[in-house]
């Protein structure tokens, strides 16, 4: 009998679609191919609108104005967000599955050096700061949403944009992999969970619903109190799985890694509606 | 006249408000079927990924597929008598026709906006009136290299004020 894929394996051809798509889409268009265009700042299939909040955001700040297509391309975003907490990050980035990756390889490879969390246990409050620095900067000094030029999975995109439309070979490919190669190295997904403004759209609509999707915990069942926690080891932003069933939690993506590696021990995490600590029925504790 | 420079698509508003509504997804560069409009390479962050036009590698046809297409509105879906990208203008001792050196209407034959924006002066003589669109197909078809069109944007501080339009 076949063995049922897991939530991880989908999670990984999900990403690889995201991956090939835009590595496709500048290739399709260039043969005016017209059902897709655009790149992570905005993108439109057919005619659904997708866009990038934050580059929505900036826009309607500057100009007081917003326009039905890049209006309905935020919402759309920060729905799935707001349903499902920050699966974009895990799901769909290209950057956050090479960034991924690149740990996971790191792991792998180089001895594990493990230690804690994280140099701050909350990532959050570092992009948020650099957020609203960004926003600042632009409304003061720019012209020009300068916080779209941090986007990595923009840069990523536009790198084949440049490259199959106008055969350019641009080299922010370079600085994506120095950012991934500091990744290996420190064995932190740095560039995720303390730079990354633009995951603060997101994490901040997502906290508005407390009947989203997240990783509920059911300590019944938990039976690795004190010893190695397969769950801390899984997650690769060095979080804390057993917490962020509580609903104040900004930073887990609901990448599911956790919940994979606890289905060998005692299948203490599953996905959840709704906070809060639930028994085996799933009733509330 | 600088080697950087470029035109913006048609249908852009003036170049602050354009950089402060263009979000940078070159969709207007992957719908333009000429392929005239290429993204600012580089890594300036206040112009990279922007959209322009190099009228001497690839020229505008005035198809208004890219304002179209636009999904904040930083290109302006207008009639094409309405763009103004930039200025043609005509270096008379250069152009064959107005040195009586050769009969040529290169410019003429292929201005998208014939006899609004370019005008044929005694019927042999191009002139470019002042409803130029500005998209530089003359300054690519020249043959003499006589024209040259000089960008709104350049222009739009001080007495041009809407030229970006």
């Amino acid at each position: 009998m076949m063995k049922k894929p897991s939530i991880k394996t989908y999670r990984r051809l999900c990403q690889l679609l995201i991956i090939v798509l835009f590595i496709v889409i500048p290739v399709l268009n260039k043969n005016r191919y017209s059902l897709l265009y655009g790149n992570m700042l905005s993108f439109h299939f057919w005619v659904i609108p997708l866009a990038d909040p934050l580059a929505v955001l900036q826009l309607t700040l500057k100009n007081f104005s917003i326009t039905f297509d890049s209006f309905v391309g935020a919402f759309l975003s920060l729905l799935v967000a707001f349903g499902l907490g920050t699966v974009f990050c895990s799901w769909m980035c290209p950057f956050g599955f090479l960034s991924e990756l690149a740990v996971n390889f790191s792991k792998k490879f180089l001895p594990r050096n493990y230690k804690g969390p994280g140099i701050v246990a909350s990532g959050f409050k570092f992009k948020l700061v650099i957020f609203l620095v960004g926003i600042g900067f632009f409304l003061i000094f720019s012209t020009t949403p300068v916080l779209n030029q941090l986007s990595l999975p923009a840069w990523y995109t536009r790198f084949f944009q440049y490259f199959f439309g106008q055969g350019y070979f641009s080299l922010s490919i370079l600085v994506i992999a120095a950012v991934l190669l500091i990744e290996f190295i420190a064995q932190k997904r740095i560039w995720c969970r303390y730079i990354c403004p633009q995951s603060v759209l997101l994490s901040l609509t997502k906290r508005l619903n407390n009947k989203r999707l997240i990783v509920g915990f059911n300590p019944e069942k938990c039976r690795c109190k004190g010893a190695r926690e397969h769950c801390t080891e899984s997650c690769s932003l060095s979080l804390k799985p057993k917490n962020v069933w509580n609903l104040k939690d900004m930073e887990c993506t609901n990448c599911g890694d956790c919940i994979v590696a606890c289905k060998q021990v005692g299948k203490a995490l599953t996905f959840q509606v709704g906070g809060g600590k639930r028994d085996s029925r799933g009733e509330p504790l | 006249m600088s080697v950087n420079r470029f035109l913006r698509p048609p249908g852009a508003r003036t170049e602050k408000e354009f950089l402060s509504r263009c979000l940078q997804c070159g969709q207007c560069a992957q719908v333009c079927i000429f392929d005239c409009i290429v993204m600012h390479t580089g890594f300036n962050p206040f112009v990279a990924g922007t959209p322009e036009i190099n009228p001497k590698v690839a020229a505008c046809h005035l198809c208004m597929r890219c304002s179209a297409i636009c999904p904040s509105d930083a290109l302006h879906d207008i009639p094409i008598e309405q763009v103004r990208m930039g200025f043609a203008e005509i270096d008379r001792k250069k152009c064959y026709q107005w040195a009586e050196f050769l009969l040529c209407r290169s410019c003429y034959e292929r201005c998208p906006i014939k006899w609004v924006a370019m005008k044929l002066e005694r019927g042999e003589y191009p002139v470019i009136t002042d409803k130029c669109a500005g998209c530089g197909l003359c300054e690519h078809v020249c043959p003499a290299k006589a024209i040259t069109v000089t960008p709104t944007r350049y222009v739009e501080k001080g007495r041009k004020k809407d030229g970006g339009k």
